[in-house]
């Protein structure tokens, strides 16, 4: 039971600092890139490309976090 | 798919040149390019008197431009022919009799307009004031002032008092009253000697004062609400009579001068266009880009319009300028929509590969996939389909409509196959999973899986079509990257399923023989930093599979929610507040799942996919002749038009 406790709170850490990083690094891409759509809207697919790459980070934290319940958890 | 594009070449003497333009332009189908480069010999064109002439056209489209915005719409006519003759002298003859007319009779529209916003303003204050006005403000040699003053600052007015004894000594009065919850207004009546020293000290206290309009500023304070309600009730007639007048100005001008605006903007491109032209003393050279099934028939159409000593010639582009080529996209119509995705990208490179109909297949599947609901699919296909029947053709709302109504009908589907209406609700209705149920713990490994699945078929499908566009083009450092990269990453899935027992044993040495491969290939085509950047490129590649792991995180996301939504309005007591929090938690999980998947299947798309074989930096295919006033008729990047042309008499320009 408690190891079930400790392995949930690691698969939430897992995706929760991931999901942290992910958050901030879109603020700051996506605070820029409003600013240069509303200089050049024809950049607004760019845009949205740049603010979807660090959404790599929280998927790999889930993809772990998804490996800490299947192979720990049982 | 791009439409191949060909080069078409004319070259003749200088006196053809202007019919040639006409000709060339209301065909609409030739994008001219640098005539220079045709032939040896040729330099490029040089406007002399045509820069005159382009500036007087430009300032009388200019003055067309703003008189126009000053006169009302009239009923739909066909605007008037102009010939080119006719857009000197005469244009401006024309203008110059109507448009002092026009634009005093806008100034008094605006004035009118003015005072109907701000004379009713004046009317409150003043009626708030004027029953404070002493008898001392009809005399003569006494001048009014009304002000203003905030409650907070009820002393400056005992403060004002002494400052004007001090100026004017007992010859002055002073009324004053709270005139709302918080202002207190007054009116002092000076001699009219001391009014700018009353002025003055005003100023410098900061006291606002009710000032009058400038046409009333000799109306004596207490008529002015008399004036202003005067004014005020004159103001609809006389509004409609500018109205009337303009009306009938646009009646007798409108038709004439669109007409006369349409045949400037085509003489102004003419003559632009020359700029992009060839010359020698006596010939002019004009390259052009035309879509390759159509420049025989443009061809013929030129020669048999012309009747000239021309030269026209078809000039097919080499392979290494096929990248030089604008872009003109044709799609069937359940694949254009589409196109706008790609334009929201990039247009791909001349001669390259056109991604629109891979986005038509997989887009609305990934888009399902993790909707996977058949409630949320039905709800967002009526929603889809409504705004597409109501928007614009053409327009990029409706493109984004019907890839969610593709994209609800692929959720309805996996909605069967994992057995979800609303969630979990589906159960209500005896809804059992094809598959598997998506909230069942169970499920995660299989569900990972699927979309592990699908992002390994996507990635190699992105990597073969690199390494054919890679080989079509002639470029060997692209073709041994997407070559080695496609290898060592069937070496890591044939690794994989060794590990998983899926293959035999002896499978792993090969594997690792493709790997190897695989890094030389990708070393060979990265050049001297390979060696370092190979191993990463792979694990890179390993990555963007791994990204595909979203398709079940944002699935499983929404089915959670559903779940949280459904749990807490059945636990809820009473059944009408039940439905409430169900429809709050399901509308919400709606929005996000019309949002989100969105997204992140056009971040698939874009930096997984795209990355393996797309070549950007492409640009839209934009014939002479399609000018900003039938920009919303032909779209650049659909079909061409067939030409539509009157026969010609030697000499004069065809009508347009």
């Amino acid at each position: 039971m408690e190891d079930m406790g400790l392995i949930a709170i690691g698969a939430a850490l897992a995706v929760g600092i991931t999901a942290l990083g992910t958050g901030y690094a879109q603020g700051r891409i996506g605070a820029a890139g409003a600013g240069t759509i509303a200089e050049k809207p024809e950049l607004v697919g760019r845009i949205i490309l740049l603010v979807a790459i660090p959404e790599t980070m929280v998927i790999l934290g889930f993809a772990v976090s998804a490996m800490i319940m299947l192979l720990l958890g049982g | 798919m791009q439409v191949h594009m060909t080069r078409v070449r004319i070259i003749g003497h200088k006196r053809d040149l202007d019919a040639t333009l006409s000709v060339i332009q209301s065909l609409a189908c030739v994008q001219l390019t640098e005539g220079a480069r045709a032939h040896a010999g040729l330099r490029p064109y040089v406007l002399t008197d045509e820069q005159e002439e382009m500036e007087t056209l430009s300032y009388l489209r200019a003055r067309l431009d703003a008189l126009l915005a000053l006169l009302p719409p009239v009923p739909d006519a066909p605007p008037m022919h102009w010939t080119e003759q006719a857009l000197g002298a005469e244009l401006q003859a024309d203008i110059s009799r109507h448009a002092p007319d026009i634009e005093q009779l806008a100034r008094q529209r605006e004035a009118l307009r003015n005072d109907a916003e701000t004379l009713p303003r004046y009317a409150e204050t003043l009626r708030k004031l004027v029953r404070l006005t002493p008898e001392l403000t009809r005399l003569q040699g006494y001048a009014t002032i009304a002000l203003l003053v905030h409650r907070r600052y009820r002393e400056a007015i005992d403060l004002l008092t002494q400052e004007v004894e001090l100026l004017v000594g007992s010859e002055y009065e002073l009324v004053y009253d709270q005139v709302d919850p918080d202002h207190i207004g007054a009116i002092l009546v000076v001699p009219q000697r001391a009014e700018a020293q009353v002025q003055a000290l005003l100023g410098e206290a900061r006291v606002s004062q009710v000032r009058l309009p400038d046409s009333l500023q000799d109306v004596p304070f207490s008529e002015a609400l008399v004036h202003i309600q005067r004014r005020l009730d004159a103001i609809p007639a006389e509004t409609d009579q500018v109205e009337a007048r303009l009306a009938e100005l646009a009646a007798q001008c409108r038709v004439r001068w669109q007409g006369a605006r349409q045949a400037l903007l085509r003489r102004i491109e003419q003559l632009r266009a020359r700029r992009q032209l060839g010359e020698t003393d006596q010939t002019f050279a004009l390259v052009g880009w035309v879509p390759q099934p159509e420049a025989a028939h443009i061809m013929q159409v030129l020669e048999d319009r012309l009747h000239r000593a021309l030269v026209i010639q078809e000039m097919p582009p080499k392979a290494e300028e096929a990248a030089e080529a604008p872009v003109l996209l044709k799609n069937p119509s359940a694949v254009r929509p589409y196109e706008f995705f790609v334009r929201l990208l990039s247009l791909p490179e001349g001669g390259s590969l056109d991604p629109s109909a891979l986005m038509a297949l997989f887009m609305p599947l990934f888009f399902g996939l993790m909707l996977g609901d058949i409630g949320y699919g039905l709800v967002i296909l009526l929603i889809a389909a409504f705004v597409f029947w109501r928007s614009e053709k053409g327009s990029g709302v409706r493109d984004v409509a019907f890839f969610l109504m593709m994209g609800a009908g692929w959720g309805i589907v996996w909605g069967i196959v994992f057995g979800e209406f609303f969630g979990s609700a589906g159960h209500m209705i005896g809804l059992q999973p094809i598959w598997k149920e998506r909230s069942d713990p169970d499920a995660l490994a299989s569900l990972l899986l699927l979309a592990i699945a699908i992002g390994v078929v996507h990635v190699t499908l992105g990597l073969i079509l690199g390494v054919w566009q890679a080989w079509r083009s002639r470029r060997r450092s692209e073709l041994w990257e997407r070559a080695g990269m496609l290898l060592g990453l069937c070496g890591l899935f044939l690794l994989v399923a060794v590990v998983a027992k899926q293959l035999p044993p002896g499978w792993a040495t090969p594997a690792v023989v493709v790997v190897i491969v695989g890094l030389v290939l990708l070393i060979r085509g990265m050049g001297p930093l390979g060696a370092l950047m190979a191993p990463v490129e792979l694990l890179s590649g390993v990555g963007n599979i791994l990204s595909y792991l979203r398709l079940a995180a944002i699935g499983l996301a929404s089915v959670y929610l559903a779940m949280v939504g459904n749990e807490l309005a059945g636990r809820v007591g009473v059944v009408w507040v039940g439905v409430i929090i169900a429809v709050l938690f399901h509308s919400l999980n709606i929005a996000m799942g019309a949002f989100s998947p969105s997204i992140h299947a056009l971040r698939l798309h874009y930096v997984e996919f795209f990355s393996k074989f797309y070549e950007p930096g492409g640009s839209p295919f934009q014939p002479f002749g399609r000018m900003e006033s039938d920009e919303g008729d032909h779209p650049a990047g659909l079909a061409v038009p067939e030409p539509e042309l009157a026969p010609a008499t030697p000499g004069s320009a065809p009508a347009v």
